[in-house]
């Protein structure tokens, strides 16, 4: 496994794939934004396997997944002040009740 | 088909990979099959630990620090205050049933990983040189991001700036 | 030599249809004008047939053809339409005009308090073009086109008192079951279409086609047959009759017009003109002859038994046509049968009419409910008197020679016929006086006082009583110059005493029987009918002939009439409703998927990235032929 990519980028797929399952499920909007950082992660993970195993290893990859890690977290921060926000306005946090785009 | 295995778990890498991915992928299962939110939130951090274990692996030890360091620490505390101010009386974490919707959800998901598996399955990767493993890769990330990728690191602070003042505004309480 | 006067007789049914659209675009403005322009057309035309007659009287005339019109032209074979005037036009011209001309005089008193009189005339006038329209059609097809129209009319007519719901059934009916007849003359004319050489359909290729033996006999047979089923419809033959008698619902004036003098004779004209096709034919004529027979002995024996004086009329009316069929199917010419509905128009005018007459002054049409109306109107009486013995075959009135003529040609061809026709006549004598004892002697039963008629309905009765008795000496035994001059044909002339004498005791015998039961009273009313009840249930209910074909036809045909709307309403709608709820639960299923959820929407992003995907990596495998 130390030289070979595939497990690892089967790994990330099926991260990937449980992460976007419970984005799409849950119904605390909480556990969806937790979703939504497991599929993150699971793209971070292949980045930095490409970093080591893929065509061309180099240290880039490693760089890219820092920064996607700070834009996770950034993006976590906001998404919780809104859901946050969002509570007080409607006393609830299911993400079944949000649905006044549907005007 | 023992054989196989015996080779398999010969190398210590491969022993520590497997170990590693069963705990990610059971951390990751535990999490949306949970039905208290807290637990939830305790299953995917042990997500994020043994993946950060995956990291070092892979010869990226800045990066699972950092991953300990954010994700264990930072976003997952996050998520459980999150889960603190929205206060959710008992009976309300009950999942509605909804078999349409949760029925094409697994068949959407089980389609893309059968599509992203076919894809990674028909690819072949030959790896033209290698990581050298013997630097220190701190000491290496540093040095690239402070001369190659210097401008997205400087755009990184800016927007986390923005990103947390804006998370201060919105959550701020009304002025009554 | 060349007729003078025949190129015109497109003029004759002209004016009545000028009258027509006249009436019916200006009749509620024009009132009292209208009827006028009416009678004034009819005079018009009769006038110009009374030319045309007089003309062909004299001697021997061409007979004149225009055909000028091409009014169908498929590949190399036209249909022209035109008009003929050969003698026996000529003949049916003058008694369409002079009838309908009577008739619209005698309408004017008649109806003239109905506040729709002007729809009537209109309709009269209609009915007027129509009729001299098929009488000088030129071809097959125009003739049928004019024998629908003059359908059409006639229930229009019949059914003018449209609020009554008897009078709708009764035009429905006459409308229906002579439809059955049209069925099988247009067949015929198919047949003919088919197997004239050349295709043609007009009467002078008729003509010389069967005349020369060009059509195959078999076929000869079925095309006489079909055509005759048509006459069996418009004339009232058996099976076909049932519609005559209810057809009485509608106005007497047009009883007159359409159910004794001109409709009805369409059916024997038609025979007449297309003669040369059943004279190719003895299966065909014998068809004819019993056919004819038959009908006139069923309606005789039907008519002895009703109460309803226009009833009694119109079955006379059937056994009369019986024997104008009769004197056809017997096949020596067909002068026989044309002579006896010269005649018959006449007096069965008249008396309608003069029924007309009685009705308007009594209010009633039950014989039994009058009486005694002889000492009040004597033009009625007298009038309705000698039309009584022209039909009852009473020398020397003209029924007498008419029907005298056709029992002679039947002694000589068909025996059995003959006997057959004598007992009709007896038959017919006998309810004739049933009805003029009961209704004009005897005591007033009735509770109206009743008075003459205005002299606009007693003048046509004059005029046709005078006509029904001079009409007959145009042909008699002695001098049989009618016949020569109609078919052109000579036959030997035989003055058959022995014939002349049984008719006549036939119709004394009729009349005195008549005069024993209803005016002496030295035989009791219920004879028979106490005797036999039976007898007089079945003949009264007309041998329950419209209960069976109800039964038989009316009931099964509602039936499928019920099904086939049930069909519609659930198989036919529901297939269309099936279609409508697919489409709007179409549009439910894909409201629900607008729930304003990001889930949702992010759940249908992903199938159609899977869906896109797999289209576009998919192809790989497949291989788009």
């Amino acid at each position: 496994m130390g030289t070979v990519i595939t497990p690892y980028l089967t790994l990330a797929a099926i991260l990937f794939c449980i992460g976007l399952y419970g984005a799409l499920t849950k119904k605390n909007g909480v556990i969806v934004l937790l979703s939504i950082e497991l599929m993150l992660n699971a793209v971070n993970l292949n980045l930095i396997a490409f970093a080591k195993l893929g065509d061309h290893p180099a240290l880039t990859g490693q760089i890219f997944s820092l920064f996607n890690i700070t834009v996770a977290a950034a993006e976590a921060a906001v998404g919780i002040a809104i859901l946050i926000t969002l509570y007080r306005n409607k006393g609830t946090t299911d993400v079944n009740d949000m649905d006044s785009m549907k005007r | 088909m023992f054989s196989g295995i015996g080779n398999f778990l010969s190398s210590g890498t491969n022993w520590a990979f497997f170990v590693f991915a069963l705990l990610a992928i059971g951390g990751a299962i535990f999490m949306i099959s949970f039905t208290k939110v807290i637990h939830m939130v305790v299953a995917v951090a042990m997500t994020f630990i043994s993946l950060a274990g995956l990291y070092v692996i892979l010869n990226a030890e800045f990066v699972a620090f950092v991953q300990v360091l954010i994700y264990a620490g930072a976003i997952s505390i996050l998520m459980i205050f999150g889960i603190m101010m929205t206060k959710h009386r008992p009976g309300e974490e009950a999942e509605p049933k909804r078999p349409w919707h949760t029925g094409l959800a697994i068949v959407g998901a089980l389609g893309l990983f059968g599509l992203l598996f076919y894809a990674i399955q028909q690819s072949t990767f030959t790896a033209t040189g290698t990581l050298d493993a013997s630097k220190d890769n701190t000491l290496e990330i540093g040095k690239l991001l402070y001369n190659e990728h210097v401008i997205p690191f400087e755009i990184m602070s800016v927007l986390l700036t923005v990103a947390f003042i804006g998370a201060i505004v919105i959550a701020k309480r009304e002025e009554e | 030599m060349v007729s003078d006067y025949s190129q015109y007789a497109w003029l004759i049914p002209l004016f009545p249809l000028l009258a027509f659209l006249a009436l019916t675009a200006m009749g509620r403005q024009l009132k009292d004008f209208g009827i006028y322009i009416s009678i004034v057309a009819m005079l018009a035309s009769f006038v110009v047939a009374l030319l045309i007659f007089v003309e062909r009287l004299g001697g021997r005339v061409e007979d004149y053809t225009w055909d000028k019109l091409d009014w169908l032209k498929i590949g190399d074979w036209t249909l022209n339409m035109g008009f003929e005037v050969n003698n026996l036009n000529a003949l049916m011209l003058v008694i369409v005009t002079l009838v309908s001309l009577l008739v619209n005089i005698y309408s004017r008193g008649y109806m003239k308090d109905d506040e729709r009189i002007h729809v009537f005339f209109s309709y009269i006038a209609l009915f007027s073009f129509s009729m001299l329209g098929l009488v000088i059609s030129e071809n097959m097809l125009e003739l049928y086109i004019f024998w629908e129209l003059v359908g059409v009319c006639s229930f229009l007519l019949v059914g003018f008192w449209y609020f009554k719901p008897e009078a709708r059934a009764a035009a429905k009916k006459a409308f229906i079951v002579t439809r059955i007849g049209d069925v099988g003359l247009f067949l015929g004319m198919l047949l003919l279409f088919w197997y004239m050489p050349g295709h043609s359909l007009d009467f002078s290729s008729i003509h010389n086609a069967f005349t020369s033996g060009q059509i195959d006999p078999g076929i000869i047979t079925w095309i006489a047959i079909l055509i005759f089923v048509g006459a069996i419809g418009k004339s009232g033959q058996f099976p076909l009759h049932t519609w005559l008698p209810d057809a009485m619902e509608g106005p007497t004036p047009i009883s007159a017009l359409i159910h004794a003098a001109t409709m009805v004779a369409a059916g024997v004209y038609l025979v007449a003109r297309t003669f040369d096709i059943f004279q190719a034919s003895p299966d065909a004529l014998l068809v004819v002859a019993y056919v004819g027979g038959f009908t006139a002995i069923f309606a005789a024996t039907i008519g002895v038994a009703q109460n309803d004086i226009k009833r009694i009329l119109a079955y006379s009316t059937v056994s009369q046509l019986g024997y104008m069929m009769m004197a056809l199917g017997i096949g020596v010419s067909y002068a026989s049968g044309m002579f006896h509905l010269f005649t018959h128009a006449f007096f069965k005018a008249l008396l309608f009419l003069g029924a007309g007459s009685v009705i308007h002054a009594v209010h009633t049409q039950d014989i039994n409910e009058m009486g005694g109306l002889a000492r009040k109107m004597k033009i009625t009486t007298w009038t309705f008197a000698i039309g009584a013995l022209a039909l009852s075959g009473i020398p020397p009135f003209s029924g007498f020679w008419s029907k005298d003529l056709i029992l002679a040609e039947a002694y000589d061809k068909q025996p059995f016929l003959f006997w057959i026709g004598v007992i009709a006549a007896f038959f017919t004598a006998f309810y004739m006086s049933r009805l003029f004892f009961l209704t004009f002697l005897g005591q007033k039963r009735s509770k109206h006082e009743p008075h003459e008629s205005p002299a606009s309905m007693t003048v046509p009765l004059v005029i046709l009583a005078v006509l029904a008795v001079g009409a007959g000496f145009l042909n008699t035994p002695m001098n049989a110059w009618f016949g020569r001059w109609l078919t052109g044909e000579q036959h030997e002339e035989t003055v058959n005493w022995a014939v002349m004498g049984l008719s006549t005791l036939a119709g004394v015998l009729g009349i005195g029987l008549g005069y024993l039961m209803y005016v002496k009273k030295s035989i009791a009313r219920d004879f028979i009918s106490g005797k036999a009840p039976w007898l007089y249930t079945l003949l009264n209910r007309k041998y329950w002939i419209d209960e069976i074909y109800n039964g038989i036809l009316v009931k099964p045909l509602q039936g499928l009439g019920l099904l086939l709307e049930l069909i519609d309403i659930y198989i036919v709608d529901g297939l269309v409703r099936l279609f409508t709820y697919a489409v709007v639960g179409l549009g439910r299923v894909g409201s629900r998927l607008q729930n304003g959820q990001l889930q949702s929407y992010g759940l249908i992003t992903l199938l159609g990235l899977l869906i896109l995907a797999l289209a576009i990596a998919g192809r790989r495998f497949i291989h788009v032929g």
